[in-house]
């Protein structure tokens, strides 16, 4: 089962810390989802750099969903 | 439908020493603004005295650009996804542009020095025509999917129109150029205020007062057409000043000041919807800025029907100092801290808690002797006493001062935690 991490309404840095919590506990090939809301460009900074494939959609109520797999 | 993650360009994010050496700067000018209120009390006689006209260009120019291009420079990798080209070279040059030409204005102004006058446009503009071409190429590359990137890029076109509006009125006043000087005063005005520092403010918030207040996001209705319908207005304002029809221009100004309060009471409305359990101080500056950004703009209604010089000037010190500079010195407390956090993250550093970066009791004192300064200034302006205006220009002075230590505080703490 995938793992959801809701981080919306929380103050940054908060959400930013929940999402690499959570991607640390992440085992090659886990997948993760991430509830925003709005698009987390230096989280994606992150993600790109330690390897982390990850896509987003931006939901009709505004809601970004993410998809992180662990590398 | 998703969109596949891509590389940013983790390197091209500017360094945090990027907008720092901004913010340090921006206050400079402030303490500036103080020290001639100390020392000229009587130039807030008119809004047109030499001196009054350096006044406003320290606060708009000096601390109030400086400040907005100094954060724009982090805030749209960070908000936008935008990669600005060699971004920390190009804020280097930017930085000092700015900066002389900002002082140079000031000179310029206060002395009515022509060639010190031009000298200052053409260094501003140089300025910034080299952020708006290197801002424009990260924006356009960045993927436009909400309101705040198109928002700020119709804000980056009116802030290049309100400079080029000023390039012309240093040409007349230093070349004689011959075009009318009031009817490109009022057009650089209106292009400086609601064009450019209006729609970056509103695009700003877009983001910082949902993200850092914890409140609803703003309604879709506002953040789709409150900038485009601001651009429009402005446009046909212009159009109204060129032709000379007092009578659409004036019907003009009251739709402008009706999209600002809109804004305006939108945010304290959604403000009031915090799921914070305490409104803390940037709350709190913000409010004070809304406030006051309405008082302005009843002063500036007044002044349009009214002829005492004091209503302009009590508008432009309300708008200026209690409305831009309050939400800029909220949004800095939230901002600063929170990037000097990310870039130690981003450098796999440990990160202290975003508290002890910038501790909050420095803070409110600080906020608390701006909002003295400013209820200083709203009573020294009318009453025309010099003592008053002198006792204002020391708590302006003091604000400002007080600002460069807190800024510099957060600086020294990154640096501790970076190289600890």
């Amino acid at each position: 089962m995938t793992r959801v991490v809701d981080a919306r309404g929380l103050e940054p840095p908060q959400p930013f810390e929940l999402v690499m919590e959570a991607i640390a506990d992440l085992k090659s090939g886990e997948h993760l989802t991430v509830l925003l809301g709005r698009l987390p460009w230096p989280l994606f900074r992150v993600l790109d750099r330690d390897g982390y494939k990850y896509e987003y959609q931006i939901r009709d109520d505004g809601v970004v969903e993410i998809g992180i797999t662990a590398p | 439908m998703s969109t596949m993650g891509h590389a940013l360009g983790y390197d091209a994010a500017p360094a945090f020493t990027t907008p720092a050496r901004f913010f340090v700067t921006a206050p400079l000018f402030g303490v500036v603004a103080g020290l001639f209120l100390l020392v000229a009390p009587d130039l807030l006689a008119s809004r047109w005295t030499p001196g009054a006209l350096a006044l406003t260009h320290l606060i708009t120019v000096g601390f109030m650009l400086m400040i907005m291009v100094g954060a724009l420079f982090q805030i749209l990798p960070v908000v936008a996804g935008a990669v600005l080209p060699a971004a920390n070279a190009v804020a280097a040059v930017v930085h000092a542009s700015l900066t002389a030409g900002a002082a140079a204005l000031v000179w310029g102004l206060a002395a009515m020095q022509p060639d010190v006058l031009l000298a200052a446009a053409w260094l501003l503009g140089f300025g910034f025509t080299l952020f708006f071409v290197v801002a424009a190429v990260g924006l356009w590359r960045a993927p436009v999917s909400q309101a705040t990137p198109r928002d700020l890029r119709l804000a980056l076109i009116c802030f290049g129109i309100a400079i080029m509006l000023g390039l012309l009125l240093a040409m007349v006043l230093a070349r004689g150029l011959g075009l009318p000087l009031f009817t490109l005063l009022k057009l650089h005005v209106g292009w400086a205020w609601l064009g450019g520092a209006g729609i970056l403010l509103a695009a700003t918030s877009w983001v910082v007062v949902p993200m850092f207040q914890i409140t609803p996001n703003y309604p879709d209705l506002v953040t789709r057409y409150w900038a485009i319908g601001a651009c429009t207005a402005l446009v046909l304002w212009s159009v109204a000043v060129l032709a000379d029809v007092s009578y659409a221009e004036l019907m003009l100004v009251l739709m402008l000041l009706a999209l600002a309060a809109t804004y305006t009471i939108t945010t304290l409305r959604l403000q009031q919807r915090s799921r914070k359990s305490t409104a803390d101080s940037t709350i709190r500056a913000f409010q004070l800025g809304m406030a006051s950004l309405m008082a302005g703009l009843v002063c500036v209604l007044i002044a349009h029907y009214h002829d005492h010089a004091v209503w302009p000037i009590l508008g432009g010190v309300l708008i200026l100092h209690g409305g831009f500079v309050s939400v800029i010195q909220g949004m800095l407390y939230k901002i600063v801290p929170f990037l000097a956090w990310l870039h130690l993250n981003q450098a796999g550093l440990k990160a202290p808690n975003m508290k002890k970066l910038q501790p909050d009791a420095p803070i409110r004192k600080q906020l608390r002797s701006h909002m003295v300064a400013l209820a200083a200034l709203v009573v020294a302006v009318p009453s025309g006493s010099t003592l008053l205006v002198r006792a204002a220009g020391i708590l302006v002075l003091v604000e400002f001062a007080w600002l460069f230590k807190n800024m510099i505080g957060v600086i020294r703490a990154y640096r501790l935690a970076r190289d600890a």
